[in-house]
């Protein structure tokens, strides 16, 4: 809720309203119009500005209407505060009429756009827009009054101290003169005027304080005389309402010494007839100027009179006196407790919201279980200051943070210093180093090595007899790993070359060369004896060599040997040289040769000379039909 | 006696640092900053044990203890465990637990009599927890949360609990800790106790963002510094 009201713009009399509205049509809209031009522009040009001002009007205007306060919107403090102030239906009234000028200086703007759509020249526009503003001006004109008014009420608005009516406070009252201004000033900073004479103070003035960490705010009302409310003047109705509306604690002030000029009963019979105003209120009668004169030193009549105050409402009366100081802060407390206590009271009672908050302030105590003792443990040198550097203070020194590498090792409580930097690995041969570790390692190693000396001693490692035989089995047994690595190592290889022999053109087993020497290794290797078969081979050979001379068994059996010894089989162009017993150049011609033949049917894609296939010349099915983009990648 | 700190930036203390009565367990971080908050107040009384957990900074969330143990999760690497070793002293039996919420900082809250664990903790666990930190063991739940290590901090003394917790809960949990007990908050209203905050019987190390009234209630609950915080002037501040 708002509670001051000091940003209100200035509000402008009627010859500056207009003036800073009509200088703004000049500064903002267009200046230059010929008769030449279309009448067409020549209207725009004057509705524009007809329209422009009407608008600058109305939005002025409503400005001012807004920022005002809504007096029914507010606080029914503020609102009666405002009300004995400022007049409410005044303040409505003026409101009211400048929020009818806005209307019709609208209605007056849309006459005139409307008429200046039918104007024929540029003189007759003219005349129109200066019709229209003339008009605008005289609604302005007239609301000279409303606007003084209000430029009047919102300087006197701007400086009303900020009440808050809902905040903690403590309400000083009583009649005039009785010392509500200086015990204001005691107990706040604010600068009161003290003044020694009746209605010192005219309006409300509020102080703050302090009070167990809580802001708590006075307000010092003007003195009130003891009238019927129709017969208070201003000043007095802003006290009434203060006294009325604020949730406070209501302190009412006496003066016993009569200084103020009015008598004990007067203001006993102020307290009684204000007293309707303190339902729901905590109250107190302060007795001011004690230094002058106390309870005690009334005499019996005036006691009694007293006490019909406190005993009749539990009113507490209590004696300060500003003058001297005396009892002045611990009123001011005492006043604070009561109202602090009035206000949890009332709070506590709306159980949701406290509900919310209690579980948090709530101090849940044990009710004890068991008999155990559950004692804190709190080490004996727990107050002792540190001594000795920082480590943030050392690391500052040896070049900050990122650049200081502290020692974590410097901590370790350990049988020997020496032992604090030692590197201990965490993996040592590829083994977890502290899954090994034991406290009693070094027993245990002890004891392991003194069980095997032992043993060596019994003799228990001693078998020299069955050495030598061993040694025949191992070395047999070596023989055979040898050669099942071997072997495995061919197979290996052997496969590996049947793989990459896959993809080649495979020798006609019939063209395969077979002799006698692989026929013989291939049985040593499955482990057969070969001795039969290569006997019968040696002796069906010494056959041959009788038949020899007959047919192509006689080249390939001149060949045999041959073979074998360079190990590889000869392309048919070698063999067919051999066989027409070429030179070596007359072998390279006829390679030569053979190469331009075969050139031909290369560049035509033939396989060989016998090839006579055609392709389709005309591929039609390839370079018909619908193509996306990019699927015809063959063109 | 309070202090306010921050670890490389970030408030939440209790997540870095473990302090029981007897030792502290404070993780290794960019600058001494953090270290030298504890240093100033415990160095050379209690041993300050600068490590990480299974390469982590977070050993505050990861490890429980008091002062006649600390447990730490199964992923502690040896040699930070050898560490660990070397720095406490032998009295204080340190012991890794094999527990699929390894987090053991979140699901255990303990101070030197009385532990809160997380209901669905194992009871091979639970029985660790009797074992080596000396205590009761009790399966609860903080304002309806599991995990107890984060939104609770105890000390033998006093505790403080997750704000939302109900003055039914709290009495519930006093009377099982055998503490008195408050909710409130730390760093400027968060709900995470055990992560804004560590404490021992006689010192607590709070988040930087902490307020003075927040502070007001650590100190008095955990009887660190004065008295009890004035109900009433809780009420119309907050209210």
């Amino acid at each position: 809720m708002q509670l001051t009201w000091k940003d209100i713009p200035v509000v402008p009399n009627q010859t500056e309203f207009t003036d800073v509205i009509l200088n703004r049509t000049q500064r903002k809209t267009p200046t230059v119009i010929r008769p030449g031009f279309k009448v067409q522009r020549i209207r725009q040009f004057y509705m524009r500005k007809v329209r422009f001002t009407g608008d600058g009007f109305v939005e002025k205007l409503q400005e001012i209407v807004d920022s005002f306060p809504r007096i029914n919107d507010l606080h029914p403090f503020h609102r009666d505060l405002l009300d004995t102030l400022y007049e409410k239906n005044h303040y409505k009234i003026s409101l009211a009429s400048l929020s009818r000028a806005k209307t019709l200086i609208e209605g007056v703007s849309r006459d005139y756009v409307r008429l200046l759509k039918f104007g024929q020249s540029l003189f007759q526009c003219k005349q129109l827009k200066r019709a229209a503003l003339g008009r605008m001006a005289t609604i302005i004109k007239r609301l000279k009054d409303p606007l003084q008014y209000l430029e009047q009420v919102r300087q006197h608005l701007g400086r009303l101290p900020s009440i808050d009516p809902n905040t903690r406070t403590l309400l000083i009252c009583g009649y005039p003169n009785v010392g509500k201004s200086s015990f204001l000033k005691s107990i706040t900073k604010a600068d009161v005027d003290v003044q020694p004479y009746a209605f010192t103070t005219k309006a409300l003035y509020v102080g703050h304080f302090d009070y167990k960490y809580l802001r708590f705010q006075a307000i010092d009302t003007p003195g009130i005389l003891d009238r019927p409310t129709e017969e208070m003047n201003n000043i007095e109705m802003q006290s009434i309402y203060a006294v009325a509306h604020l949730r406070s604690c209501v302190m009412y002030f006496m003066d016993l010494s009569e200084q103020c000029g009015f008598s004990i009963e007067d203001q006993v019979k102020l307290f009684h007839s204000i007293k309707p105003l303190f339902a729901n209120k905590t109250v107190m009668v302060v007795i001011n100027k004690v230094d002058l004169k106390r309870v005690s030193d009334l005499n019996p009549e005036q006691q009694d009179l007293l006490k019909t105050v406190s005993e009749q409402n539990n009113v507490e009366i209590h004696e300060l006196s500003c003058a001297t100081e005396e009892n002045v802060m611990q009123i001011r407390n005492i006043a604070c407790e009561k109202l602090l206590t009035a206000r949890i009271e009332q709070k506590m009672k709306s159980t949701a919201r406290v509900a919310k908050l209690m579980n948090r302030i709530n101090v849940s105590r044990p009710k004890p279980r068991d008999d155990v003792v559950r004692a804190p443990y709190i080490i004996d040198d727990a107050d002792k200051p540190f001594e000795g550097p920082l480590s943030k203070e050392i690391e500052a020194e040896q070049g900050g943070a990122g650049v200081y590498q502290p020692d974590y090792h410097e901590a370790y409580l350990l049988e020997d210093e020496e032992w604090k930097n030692d590197i201990v690995p965490e993996l040592l041969n590829g083994k977890n180093v502290y899954d090994f570790i034991d406290p009693e390692i070094g027993a245990k190693l002890a004891a392991l090595e003194a069980e095997e000396e032992a043993l060596i001693e019994q003799g228990f490692y001693n078998s020299e007899e069955d050495e030598e035989m061993e040694t025949s089995d191992v070395e047999d047994i070596r023989a055979k790993a040898d050669w099942i690595r071997k072997r495995h190592k061919v197979m290996m290889s052997e496969s590996r070359l049947k793989r990459t022999m896959a993809r080649h053109a495979v020798m006609p087993r019939k063209h395969t060369r077979r002799t006698a020497d692989k026929l013989e290794q291939h049985f040593d290797d499955i482990g057969l004896d070969a001795k039969q078969i290569s006997a019968r081979i040696q002796r069906a050979q010494s056959e041959n060599k009788d038949r020899a001379g007959r047919g192509a068994d006689a080249v390939l059996g001149a060949q045999g040997n041959q073979i074998i010894e360079s190990g590889r089989i000869p392309s048919l162009d070698a063999d067919l040289a051999e066989h027409l017993n070429l030179t070596k150049s007359g072998r390279e011609k006829a390679l030569r040769l053979k190469k331009i033949q075969q050139r031909q049917w290369t560049n035509d894609g033939r396989r060989n000379e016998s090839d006579r296939r055609i392709e389709s010349s005309k591929p039609k099915h390839l370079n018909t039909g619908k193509r996306g983009i990019g699927k015809a990648d063959h063109r | 006696m309070s202090v306010r700190a921050q670890f490389d930036n970030s408030n939440e203390v209790g997540v870095f640092a473990k302090l029981t009565n007897s030792f502290a367990l404070i993780g290794i971080s960019g600058s001494q900053n953090f270290y030298s908050a504890f240093e100033s107040k415990l160095g050379g009384k209690i041993p300050l044990c600068q490590t990480t957990i299974d390469g982590n900074r977070i050993v505050g969330r990861l490890t429980a203890g008091n002062r006649r143990g600390l447990l730490v999760p199964v992923n502690t690497s040896d040699q930070e465990l050898q560490h660990i070793r070397n720095t406490l002293p032998d009295e204080i039996k340190v012991q890794r637990v094999e527990e699929r919420l390894s987090a053991l900082g979140n699901v255990i809250c303990c101070n030197d009599h009385v532990a809160l664990v997380h209901p669905d903790i194992e009871r091979e666990t639970e029985e660790i927890i009797a074992d080596v930190l000396g205590v009761e063991v009790f399966r609860q739940t903080i304002a309806g949360n599991t995990l107890v290590g984060s939104f609770a901090a105890i000390t033998n003394i006093g505790g403080l609990v997750h704000p939302q917790t109900s003055v039914e809960d709290q009495e519930e949990l006093s009377s099982l800790l055998q503490i008195p007990l408050v909710a409130g908050t730390v760093n400027r209203g968060s709900a995470v106790i055990g992560g804004g905050l560590v404490v021992n019987d006689y010192f607590s190390v709070v988040g930087y963002d902490t307020t003075a009234p927040e502070l007001h209630v650590i100190e008095s609950i955990f009887e660190l510094n004065s008295d009890a915080p004035d109900q009433d002037v809780l009420i119309e501040n907050y209210y």
